[in-house]
């Protein structure tokens, strides 16, 4: 396990720093942006007052821009889940499914490693460029806020811990599903169309209340990226996703302990029915 | 009793959905031979070879690779054994030492750089380059070196030979040779009869999912097939070459030129042929269906 975790990280490792270093000046710019508005909260709200309440409503409370909390609250907590959701879709949907489809999953299989290692192995490194990717965000907006007054570490953390389990989440939502597709691509477009989904539904049901039970089960709601600064982390919500991405996890390990591997040729790259009804018009064209 | 052979398979069945791509496979691969798995593509040899190496699962039957059943302990299969996949992938931006580290180190680095170092320079492969700068051959030599470098006790080599120009091919072939003198068993499979012929001791055919016959593979050399055509620098008379032994007149045009199929030996024709006017003589190697279909009509279709 050591040994591919090792090595999978090792070939990930352009993609972190891509994204950890793109994150990282996201957080250095955004505090001086505002900066740039401070004092300026008159203008801003007359700015507010003329947007039509539907959009409003996907941005939360919006009078709070003129400070610092509600600034970052809107500007980067509020888009970082769509941001990084790619990165999760990307890398948890493509943990195996890269591999299978580019053909390169066979010859490693062959070697005498068991399928929980190399399963193991690469979501560890999954697991850890996740980690680094956050910690590197972190940075970025640490350290520009520590002049700033009202402002922790701690109180900064607190969305980016909430912001690991949501990750994580749909990580191994994409991971899961990749195992159960046909192939990455409909992962992706399937993970990708809930997540931003679950982000309009969101939105809408500030709008409208009959929205709201769907809204309140949706991965979005438990995201803690908004009163960061006065709320301490809810731990019922981030354990809660956790143990979801964990049950997604472990259903994910049992079905590619189970599964075979793919390779080209092998009909199992469809969806069976689609798969059916193809051979079907091949066998009528053959006739 | 199981322990005598490499591989032993009965009535071996694999599906892919609704699709069955083996009927009931029956195997017997002796320790110390080399098996030709012989059959056309898409007859069931990857998938028997992916079900050895548990790969894939099998759906019925059973398997023991060296009298291990790898459904129970694939980890301990794998370990022994050396494989070289038919659809060879590997990471493009890789270099081939780096791949060769990569797997010696998830093999426990069991293999000898000395040894990768020699096989590289016979096969004449520089494994300081990227996978992506390397041809389709020399990608191949990769997966040839990968599964000999660690001396397994069985190598298993799904068309080994594929995208090898012909000198490379022989090197090949000599390595098999060399890994069965050194006490390997090697299952080979290949669609290319002549290749077979080569280095097997032994023979499986398989067509669409359904051993056919197992034989030695001497007794395959009288069943080989070629097509000649001979060209003639004036009009002669063929008609002679229909009596030689094993020769059937295909087509003739004008007494200039003439194509037949010769079964077995070509000394018959080459003997007849010495007495007429050749201009030319040019051999094709039908394809395997097509011997299939000589000699399997009544087969298991």
């Amino acid at each position: 396990m050591n040994t591919i975790f090792r090595y999978t990280l090792s070939r990930s490792r352009g993609g972190i720093l891509g994204w950890g270093i793109g994150m990282f000046l996201l957080g250095l710019m955004i505090v001086p942006v505002y900066s740039s508005f401070e004092g300026q909260g008159e203008m801003m709200e007359q700015l507010l007052d003329a947007f039509p309440p539907e959009m409003m409503a996907f941005f939360g409370e919006m009078s709070s821009l003129d400070t610092i909390e509600g600034f970052l609250e809107i500007e980067y907590f509020a888009i970082l889940p769509l941001i990084l959701g790619i990165y999760a879709i990307t890398s948890g949907g493509g943990m195996i499914a890269n591999d299978e489809e580019n053909g390169t999953l066979d010859l490693v299989a062959a070697h005498p490693i068991s399928r929980s290692s190399l399963f193991f192995g690469r979501f560890l490194s999954i697991l850890t460029g996740i980690l680094a990717i956050l910690v590197l965000s972190w940075l970025g907006l640490v350290v520009p806020a520590q002049a700033m007054e009202n402002v922790s570490l701690a109180g900064i953390g607190t969305p980016f811990l909430s912001l690991f389990s949501y990750i994580l989440l749909f990580t191994t939502l994409a991971l899961a599903l990749s195992l159960l597709l046909p192939s990455k691509r409909i992962t992706s477009m399937v993970v990708g169309i809930f997540m931003v989904a679950d982000f309009f539904i969101q939105g809408f049901a500030r709008l409208n209340t009959d929205l709201e039970a769907i809204a309140d089960v949706l991965p979005l709601k438990f995201y803690q990226g908004t009163g960061w600064v006065t709320d301490r982390l809810n731990t019922s919500w981030f354990f809660g996703e956790i143990a979801v991405a964990v049950l997604l996890l472990l259903f994910a390990w049992w079905r590619f302990a189970r599964r075979d591997i793919r390779v080209g040729g092998e009909g199992t790259w469809e969806f069976p029915l689609i798969s059916k009804l193809r051979r079907g018009k091949v066998e009528v064209s053959g006739d | 009793m199981s322990e005598t052979f490499a591989i032993k398979t009965e009535g071996l069945i694999k599906s892919y959905g609704s699709f069955q791509a083996l009927y009931g496979v029956d195997l017997e691969v002796q320790k110390g031979e080399i098996f030709g798995f012989l059959g056309p593509n898409g007859a069931g040899k990857t998938t028997t070879i992916r079900c050895l190496l548990d790969t894939i699962h099998r759906n019925g039957g059973s398997v023991s690779v060296m009298g291990i059943d790898p459904l129970k302990d694939p980890v301990a299969v794998r370990a022994l054994v050396g494989y070289l996949p038919g659809e060879l992938s590997m990471e493009a931006n890789q270099t081939g030492e780096k791949l060769f580290r990569y797997f010696n180190q998830l093999r426990g680095g069991k293999a000898e750089w000395d040894y990768i170092r020699e096989m590289a320079k016979r096969l004449d492969l520089d494994i300081k380059r990227p996978v992506k700068t390397l041809s389709h051959g020399n990608k191949q030599k990769i997966g040839v070196i990968q599964a000999f470098m660690h001396r397994p006790e069985l190598l298993i080599l799904d068309e080994p030979t594929s995208g090898l120009d012909p000198l490379m091919q022989q090197e090949v072939l000599r390595l098999v040779e060399e890994a069965q003198s050194d006490g390997a068993t090697i299952f080979f499979s290949s669609h290319i009869m002549g290749e077979i012929q080569a280095v097997a001791d032994k023979v499986g055919i398989i067509r669409a999912g359904r051993i056919i016959e197992v034989a030695e593979t001497s007794s395959l050399i009288g069943r080989s097939l070629n097509r000649a055509t001979v060209r003639f620098k004036q009009s002669v008379d063929v008609a002679s070459l229909a009596n030689v032994q094993g020769v059937t007149v295909l087509g003739h045009d004008d007494g200039t030129s003439v194509t037949v199929q010769v079964e077995g030996e070509m000394d018959g024709l080459i003997k007849a042929l010495a007495g007429f006017p050749v201009l030319d003589f040019e051999t094709q190697r039908p394809s395997l269906e097509e011997i299939f279909l000589a000699y399997y009509k009544d087969g298991t279709d």
